[in-house]
């Protein structure tokens, strides 16, 4: 009896001490989300925490500005083509992988992942002068290019990992009913995957959204990224309007990850 | 119909040599089981028939064509597999009617011939569930109702009932037998259970290390075995060291042994006065009571009363020890002295392994 008590209180002790552990790590992930998306509500002229009154008059002056709303829909539109293509490529390259065997496979899945090993400035550097080789210096296109090169691995771990998941009798088993290769794709594998797919195109876009050191590189002439116009924006003026514009930001992912629980459950992405 | 010849098959993967030869025939309409412990080889052959795996020699011949060449989705064999390879996203009619639905067939059509298939294997009701709605014997017919929705020319299926529970794997083996053979569909079955093999085959190939030790029907590897191996592998065995063996027919032996001259049957063709093995499967053995003909004498060393049947071990003084079943009433108890005769149209004489 005393045994089982004694047993009963340790895990007790454990579940607290683990208990606090957790509250420590959200409280660690939280407080900037909550500093910044409270001091975009100020209606003060300084960004602080906590803010002085409420008032959306920040996210007024964002959308007054033509400089950041330029950066935000450029950055949307960049994350959307980077999210689209990076996950289709990453769909290929993860199918790639799985049919290697051995140690070729493991050279590959590095190969994947190289653009994460890579020091974001050496591979913007690089990418520039290639860029500037193809004549794609300085244009939108070679800044696509060079945002969807860094956002692939993330789309990549995340697909791949999917569809590890998919047994090789499923394949074996369409096979055998007469299926094609690409009708064991579309009909069974891609539906599996699904969720990775979706998560992996998640990921590409707000990394995407996020990139900064690459973007200052081969940013085209007169072309700004949100990143960039708000770091300008923040060189001359320490306004919350750069809170408002994180907060847009922040629940843009939010969104975005809300809409994969929608179309295919969250849960089963990971 | 479907004949099917495997002949000289074989595959290595990297340095292992998982076929080393393996040559089997299939007549139409014949359950030809693949028997044999992990590793010999009976998966490698099935997946090379189903064109999983390319073998590396050998061939393999449907109705007289080599199909070495035809991918796997135009083999139109059927598959089921160990682990069933449902689709998980997909409901169990759509399961089934999967192969019907890449043929473009109509909705009308895949709905009829789903349905029927359904009413075969006893799933009616369960359409709209997902597979893992389902318990693993209902499982298992939806993976048998897919393939043979397709009319397939060959059904082959890999330890099918392996992660069933006894009682089911009993409904669900008569379950493939009687489809089998209700439509006449030649089949390949791989299992390590012997008694499955032996009850639902029409030819069983024993397997050992990439090649096939014994080809034949299931009273023949059972009574005939050509190697100990095989009559390891088929069931209880005893063996005995048989002496000076004298040719007396073909086929027929006179031995010597554990005291005792007789004369059997066994492998045509063992050498004059070489050593060799005898099987005394238990069921050919029995008790006799003082005063009866007894081949052999020894002494009981072991008794378990089994409810149907005393299971007991007699060591004999020559050294060897044979195990029987006696009626469960029979007087007997450790430390007896018993005479054993044996029924000599159930012996069989076989070559003595290579130490």
């Amino acid at each position: 009896m005393s045994m089982a008590a004694k047993t009963f209180g340790g895990q007790r002790h454990v579940n607290l001490g683990f208990a606090v552990l957790i509250i420590a790590l959200y409280v660690f992930l939280l407080v900037p989300v909550v500093t910044i998306v409270g001091a975009s509500l100020t209606n003060g002229l300084m960004i602080e925490f906590p803010p002085q009154g409420l008032s959306l008059r920040w996210y007024q002056e964002f959308f007054a500005r033509q400089d950041l709303v330029d950066g935000l829909l450029m950055s949307l539109r960049i994350g959307a083509i980077t999210a689209v293509v990076t996950s289709a490529i990453a769909m290929m390259a993860a199918l790639a992988g799985q049919a290697l065997s051995g140690k070729l496979s493991g050279v590959f899945q590095l190969g994947m992942t190289l653009p994460l090993l890579v020091p974001e400035l050496l591979t913007a550097v690089g990418l520039l002068f290639f860029l500037y080789k193809i004549e794609l210096g300085k244009t939108v296109a070679g800044l696509q290019f060079g945002h969807i090169l860094m956002s692939f691995p993330y789309a990549y771990v995340s697909i791949s990992a999917a569809l590890r998941q998919v047994p090789s009798s499923l394949e074996e088993a369409s096979a055998s009913l007469g299926a094609t290769g690409w009708q064991t794709f579309r009909l069974v594998i891609l539906p599996l995957v699904m969720p990775g797919l979706a998560m992996g195109a998640i990921f590409a876009f707000i990394n995407s959204f996020d990139l900064y050191t690459i973007s200052l590189l081969l940013k085209p002439l007169g072309g700004n990224t949100l990143p960039l116009a708000l770091f300008d924006f923040l060189t001359y003026e320490f306004k919350p309007t750069a809170a408002a514009a994180a907060t847009i930001s922040i629940i843009l992912s939010i969104a975005g990850v809300g809409l994969v629980q929608k179309l295919v459950g969250l849960q089963r992405a990971f | 119909m479907t004949t099917v010849e495997v002949k000289n098959l074989r595959k290595s993967y990297n340095d292992f040599l998982a076929l080393d030869g393996v040559s089997l025939t299939a007549e139409s309409g014949q359950l030809v089981t693949l028997l044999g412990p992990s590793g010999c080889g009976k998966s490698t052959t099935l997946r090379c028939l189903a064109g999983f795996h390319e073998p590396n020699g050998g061939d393999i011949l449907v109705d007289g064509e080599s199909i070495l060449n035809v991918p796997s989705n135009r083999r139109k064999f059927g598959v089921v597999f160990q682990n069933y390879a449902l689709f998980p996203h997909m409901t169990v009619a759509e399961n089934i009617g999967y192969g019907l639905r890449l043929q473009k067939c109509s909705k009308s059509e895949i709905e009829t011939r789903v349905f029927d298939v359904m009413k075969l294997v006893r799933l009616t009701g369960l359409e709209d569930r997902l597979p893992r709605e389902i318990s693993g014997g209902q499982q298992q017919r939806v993976a048998l109702a897919r393939a043979l929705v397709l009319k397939p020319r060959l059904l082959l299926l890999d330890e099918p009932l392996a992660n069933l529970d006894a009682r089911l794997r009993d409904e669900v083996r008569w379950l493939i037998r009687d489809l089998q053979q209700q439509s006449g569909i030649t089949a390949f079955y791989v299992t390590h259970d012997q008694s499955e093999a032996m009850a639902m085959s029409d030819m069983v190939a024993v397997m050992k290390a990439g090649r096939v030790a014994q080809f034949a029907t299931p009273r023949e590897i059972y009574q005939k075995p050509t190697e100990r191996y095989v009559a390891d592998f088929t069931g209880e065995a005893n063996f005995l060291t048989a002496n000076s063996v004298k040719p007396i027919g073909e086929g027929r032996y006179a031995v010597h042994v554990a005291g005792a001259d007789i004369e059997v049957d066994g492998v045509p063709g063992l050498p004059d006065s070489a050593a060799a093995e005898l099987l005394l499967r238990p069921e050919s053995l029995s008790l006799v009571t003082t005063g009866e003909a007894a081949t052999f004498e020894g002494e009981v060393i072991k008794c378990a009363f089994l409810g149907a049947s005393l299971h007991c071990e007699i060591a004999l003084p020559e050294g060897g020890r044979l195990k029987l079943t006696a009626p469960p009433n029979h007087a007997v108890s450790v430390g007896d002295r018993v005479g054993v005769a044996i029924d000599l149209s159930h012996v069989w004489l076989m070559p003595e392994v290579a130490p």
